[in-house]
């Protein structure tokens, strides 16, 4: 699935982001399907904005972002739905789960979002193993810590199949160990589905072999 | 249930309309009841009036005449019913077929046979064969025959065995034997004269008068009539409802005048009619409040959810998901009150059976084909009115 960015501005930072010089705003860029994306950028710059217009829960900007060639107001809303339970997944900044549901249902309630689930009941209790979350699963998301939660959000996002998975700071609360852990898992679990991914966050980093470097 | 479904749950809480729902759901259930019980009603009233069991078979034909009064006597001319107003009772739509009667233009005399000591001067009508509800082979009439087959009235025996023969000490006649007495008919006109042998054929309840087959009476009077053909002063017509509202006002506007007993009715058939109309008046009504305050609960549950919603949307749960799990919460509660409402009213449909047998009236215990076409119908359109909320609010809000 190919995502191509066409001369995209947001509207609200149109006369800042065009005095700076960008690698992606008010440009042609194409993701290739598969390529391991890194788009670098200080705070303010609209990485989290640039996050939600690729996944399209934010319209405010010129220019177009094209998904296989077509402008994405050109789907309709079950199309739309259709493709973030198949082709996009997302790990929020704000991480985005339900305070009224557990832990263990957050992640089920998107792994069963789909007829027939991607991945087992026993991968997911495999993934918070690893990702050192099992024992917060029975609880209650809202009594969770930030960092937990955040894991929480990334087994989310994994438990479903996806040609792209879109990450806005995906490790801003966890610390060294449970970093590498979780790029980790996020690495393999996008070449299992031969995925790639576009990750926003404020720094450089190693925690994955990037085909794409881009700065914002 | 599906997990998603179960979660959907925890997400979109419904508790918070609660009470409007349980408004609703009983407003649903007694609309039902009411619009239900109106169908049915009407359902009942008709069988009453139209079912075989309930039949009273000389009620289809009604013998139409006008009214005499005091300032009409002497003048038999204005009692005859024009061309024109035959016409006009023959495009009533309540009219199905319309016949009038004639009557004989010469004198008739019947004498018994023997030395019964029986003489009486009379007349004879006739109507087309297909208004008289004797059916008879003997019920034909040939030029050159020499035998008239004729019908009676049915009260005319009934008059003599139980009138005059108790009080003259006479015997009683059966039918049978009335059927076999030859009568010495003669007709006459001035000096003209011919003699018949009449014979009884068969009693009507229908038509009050001595009938003779259509065929001798044009004959008879061609020949010992004035030439002129009469206008008819009796209308036999046939109508499937004599209980028809319209059909008395017809009647009544005119100053045409008919069994009374025939149409009786008439007025309760109003009167139901009215007292139905204003039970489905408040059905519907009160169908259309249950309504809103469904279409307002949806919206307060969605509202209330906005933002669940959103999230729900954001992470890839299609809008159709989420219409189906608010159905799925909705549909089973008013599938269960029209339910409710159509065992109510069945049972109280056993119950009007039950005591309406024991006055000899007889309708089915069971709902009719109408009253559950219209709960089918009541549960369409509510389930149409909520998933066309639950679309609407469902765009409104993802």
């Amino acid at each position: 699935m190919q995502i191509q960015l066409s001369h995209l501005v947001p509207l609200p930072l149109r006369d800042k982001l065009l005095q700076r010089d960008s690698d992606i705003w008010n440009k042609e860029v194409s993701f290739t399907p598969g390529s391991l994306v890194k788009i670098k950028a200080p705070s303010g710059t609209g990485k989290t904005t640039l996050i939600h217009y690729l996944y399209h829960i934010r319209y405010d900007y010129s220019g177009k972002v094209l998904v296989n060639g077509q402008p994405w107001q050109a789907y309709d809303k079950e199309t739309l739905a259709g493709m973030r339970q198949q082709q996009f997944s997302i790990i929020f900044q704000d991480l985005r789960l339900f305070d009224q549901l557990t832990a263990l249902e957050n992640i089920e309630l998107k792994r069963t979002m789909t007829p027939k689930p991607y991945c087992t009941k026993e991968k997911v209790q495999e993934m918070a193993a690893r990702l050192q979350v099992s024992h917060v699963l029975p609880q209650s998301a809202r009594t969770l810590s930030y960092g937990e939660r955040q894991r929480i959000a990334i087994i989310r996002a994994l438990v479903q199949p996806f040609t792209w998975l879109l990450m806005d700071e995906p490790f801003s609360h966890l610390d060294e160990d449970n970093t590498q852990r979780a790029a980790g898992l996020i690495a393999e679990e996008c070449r299992a589905r031969q995925a790639g991914f576009i990750l926003t966050d404020l720094d450089n980093d190693q925690h994955f072999d990037y085909t794409v470097y881009h700065r914002l | 249930m599906l997990p998603f479904f179960q979660l959907l749950k925890k997400i979109i809480q419904t508790g918070i309309g609660k009470g409007r729902l349980a408004m609703a759901t009983v407003g649903l259930g007694i609309a039902m009841v009411l619009l239900l019980i109106a169908f049915q009603a009407h359902t009942n009233f008709n069988q009453l009036l139209h079912g075989q069991q309930n039949q009273n078979e000389s009620a289809d034909f009604l013998v139409v005449n006008k009214k005499i009064t005091n300032d009409m006597m002497g003048q038999s001319a204005r009692s005859m019913f024009t061309p024109e107003e035959l016409a006009q009772i023959k495009q009533q739509s309540f009219v199905e077929a319309a016949g009038y009667i004639t009557s004989s233009q010469f004198k008739v005399t019947a004498a018994a046979p023997g030395d019964l000591q029986f003489y009486t001067d009379m007349f004879f009508e006739s109507v087309p064969d297909s208004f008289i509800d004797v059916r008879n082979e003997a019920w034909q009439w040939q030029e050159g025959s020499t035998t008239i087959p004729i019908i009676l009235p049915n009260d005319f025996l009934n008059l003599y065995n139980f009138g005059f023969a108790l009080s003259q000490s006479l015997p009683q006649i059966s039918q049978e034997t009335v059927k076999n007495l030859p009568v010495k008919i003669t007709i006459s006109k001035g000096l003209l004269s011919a003699q018949f042998t009449g014979r009884i054929v068969g009693f009507s309840d229908r038509i009050s008068s001595f009938l003779v087959p259509a065929s001798f009476m044009s004959w008879a009077n061609n020949l010992y009539g004035n030439g002129t053909a009469t206008a008819p002063s009796r209308v036999v017509i046939k109508t499937s409802d004599p209980a028809n509202p319209a059909l008395v006002q017809f009647l009544d506007d005119h100053g045409y005048t008919t069994n009374q007993d025939k149409i009786k009715y008439s007025k309760t058939k109003l009167i139901v009619q009215t007292i139905v109309s204003v039970i489905g008046f408040f059905g519907v009504v009160l169908l259309l409040f249950a309504l809103l305050v469904f279409s307002m609960f949806i919206q307060l549950v969605i509202a209330s959810c906005k933002k669940e919603i959103q999230l729900l949307v954001m992470l890839g749960a299609a809008p159709r998901q989420l219409r189906r799990h608010l159905m799925r919460q909705l549909a089973p509660l008013y599938l269960v009150t029209g339910l409710l409402a159509l065992v109510l009213v069945t049972a109280l449909q056993w119950w009007a059976a039950r005591t309406l047998a024991a006055h000899e009236m007889f309708v089915s215990p069971w709902p009719g084909a109408g009253t559950l076409i219209a709960a089918a119908v009541v549960l369409l359109l509510v389930y149409w009115v909520n998933s066309s909320s639950i679309r609407k609010y469902i765009a409104q809000n993802s």
